[in-house]
């Protein structure tokens, strides 16, 4: 350290009330999240899942169809039933991996304290958390839909790409919503390692064993017709399931049948909004299978879910002695 | 600033009293020096302080008023163990923690070199040695001036030379008006800077005022006599003086 100089002195202090009254008012908010998505970037992840997710969509539109005997640029249509499976299953755990660390890692390395202890609020560290994992998740989840979109539109010469962006849609948002719930496990967590097989729990039972559970449910309850509804919806087996999708194209070629089966149409069951997993495959589903779901079902179920998710964590966050 | 107050403050770990009903008042623009041994209660008050740990009773106030976020805004603070971003640089680090007080850069460049730290801007946290980590805590904990300053151990490990240099910065402070609460073992650091010291003995105040005062009524010897009476209970220490027990 050089020799102090008494002309060095700092200046007269500027009161906390002064500062905060000229700063921007999100400028914590951002600072943090902004830091949250600069790391991920930094390590690589960004890059890595846009790459991921890049090429599993093109391969997905190019191989999709091999279970029905073909190869080849599927349309958009063909391609939204081709990635459902592979977007409930990435796309959580995606969220659950980004989430659930945000909160233990900083808490096992000690760096929470100073930032928590100049005047951020724990609900504002929570929020620029959230906003950083979901940009950290969002960026390459939509350049991977964008670009591989753009490819599908001029390979397959398809301009229906509605089903395609309403994947992307409810699949960004269900990535959303499994980010907040690893974020309440990262708050629930003491150590990394806890937090990482907690949110690998969550994940088994959104995806394996609450769709198990229903279709045992439905199959006591009201019989194997019942249970075969819930199993297009849930998925639970994933005996070739994409296989059934493309089915119901192939059997719906005829525009009559096709619209046949729309006038078959009846909601999905209710109760199955609880996983906000099986409300995103309801909304996303071929509308030749006749069971159908709006976005109201995942935005009730999604909404909810998040929603508790960051009260919870939220909750827990202000209780924690660091 | 009006008096820094803590009334019967406590904090228990289940059947743990890490803090038993500490009331203490710290003048505006002193030195506190906050002694004591090791598990004593002294960072389990500063956590409560600083909002990191959560009382299980009592109060702190500044001004009159409960102490909230908005306070800690115009506070430094300098943990016993410094927890960075270890793959950042300096610089990276500094704006982040500067910016979250609402610092601009220039604040924050301007203590990197009031510290001597502004040749390492660019390097990575991991790279750097205890003392200069010690010294981007610190210029971390000084930006903006602050009214109270919170050291955690700031002397442990320091060659010589940084701890001289570390108490000209303190002394600088101190001339500005600023408040510092230092908690330390290295009481031949503190000596010359303290104004006021207080003791923390198992979570309780055991002794509290004036350095003078408090030298006065342990036989006029040094800080560290006075300490090992209180502390230890040395022959012929007799019991701590009533009055300086809050």
């Amino acid at each position: 350290m050089s020799a102090p100089a008494e002309m060095d002195l700092p200046p007269r202090p500027v009161s906390a009330p002064e500062r905060r009254a000229a700063a921007p008012r999100w400028q914590q908010l951002r600072l943090v999240a902004m830091k949250e998505f600069a790391d991920r970037l930094q390590h690589g992840w960004v890059l890595a899942c846009s790459l991921v997710w890049l090429g599993a969509i093109a391969l997905t539109s190019l191989f999709g169809l091999v279970q029905i005997g073909s190869i080849g640029i599927q349309g958009y249509e063909r391609t939204t039933a081709s990635l459902l499976s592979l977007v409930q299953y990435i796309v959580p755990l995606l969220g659950l991996l980004l989430g659930h660390d945000l909160i233990v890692s900083e808490r096992e390395d000690k760096t929470l304290a100073l930032a928590l202890s100049g005047g951020l609020s724990r609900r504002k560290l929570l929020g620029g958390k959230f906003l950083g994992g979901a940009l950290a998740l969002a960026v390459p989840l939509v350049l991977g839909f964008v670009v591989a979109g753009a490819l599908i539109g001029l390979a397959a010469r398809d301009t229906e790409v509605t089903p395609f962006l309403k994947l992307a849609g409810s699949g960004l948002l269900l990535g959303l919503v499994f980010l907040g719930i690893g974020l309440l496990l990262s708050t629930l967590s003491r150590t990394r390692v806890q937090a990482l097989v907690l949110a690998l729990l969550a994940w088994c039972a959104a995806v394996f064993v609450f769709d198990l559970a229903a279709m045992g449910t439905m199959l006591v309850a009201r019989g194997g017709a019942a249970a075969r509804e819930v199993e297009i919806v849930t998925d639970a087996t994933h005996v070739a399931s994409a296989a059934d999708l493309h089915a119901a194209y192939e059997s719906g070629d005829d525009a009559a049948a096709r619209a046949a089966a729309r006038t078959r149409e009846r909601p999905v069951d209710y109760w199955l909004w609880i996983n906000p997993l099986d409300a995103f495959r309801a909304l996303n589903l071929p509308r030749e299978l006749a069971i159908h779901s709006g976005w109201a079902g995942l935005l009730l179920s999604g909404g909810a879910w998040l929603i508790l998710s960051l009260t919870g964590a939220a909750w827990r966050l202000q209780r924690l002695d660091l | 600033m009006s008096p820094l107050r803590f009334t019967a403050l406590e904090k228990r770990y289940g059947a743990v009293r890490a803090l038993d009903g500490v009331s203490l008042a710290v003048e505006p623009g002193g030195i506190l020096a906050l002694l004591g041994p090791n598990g004593a209660g002294k960072s389990t008050l500063f956590g409560c302080l600083l909002g990191l740990t959560r009382p299980t009773g009592g109060r702190i106030e500044l001004r009159g008023r409960a102490v909230g976020d908005a306070d800690r805004l115009g506070w430094g603070y300098l943990a016993e163990r410094i927890a960075l971003y270890p793959q950042r640089t300096v610089w990276q680090n500094g704006l982040f923690f500067a910016g979250l007080k609402h610092h601009p850069a220039a604040e924050f460049e301007r203590q990197l070199e009031r510290v001597g730290l502004a040749a390492g801007r660019d390097r990575p946290v991991r790279q750097l040695s205890k003392g200069m980590l010690q010294r981007l805590g610190l210029a971390i904990a000084l930006c903006g001036a602050p009214e109270l300053l919170i050291l955690d151990e700031p002397f442990n490990g320091l060659d010589p030379k940084l701890l001289g240099r570390l108490q000209a910065i303190l002394r600088e402070e101190h001339r500005r008006g600023a408040t510092l609460l230092i908690s330390t073992h290295t009481i031949s650091a503190i000596e010359p800077l303290a104004t006021e010291v207080a003791v923390l003995l198992e979570g309780r105040l055991a002794a509290a005022g004036r350095l003078g005062e408090l030298r006065a009524r342990f036989g006029g010897g040094g800080l560290e006599a006075a300490y090992h009476q209180i502390a230890l209970g040395s022959p012929g220490s007799g019991e701590i003086p009533p009055a300086m027990v809050a």
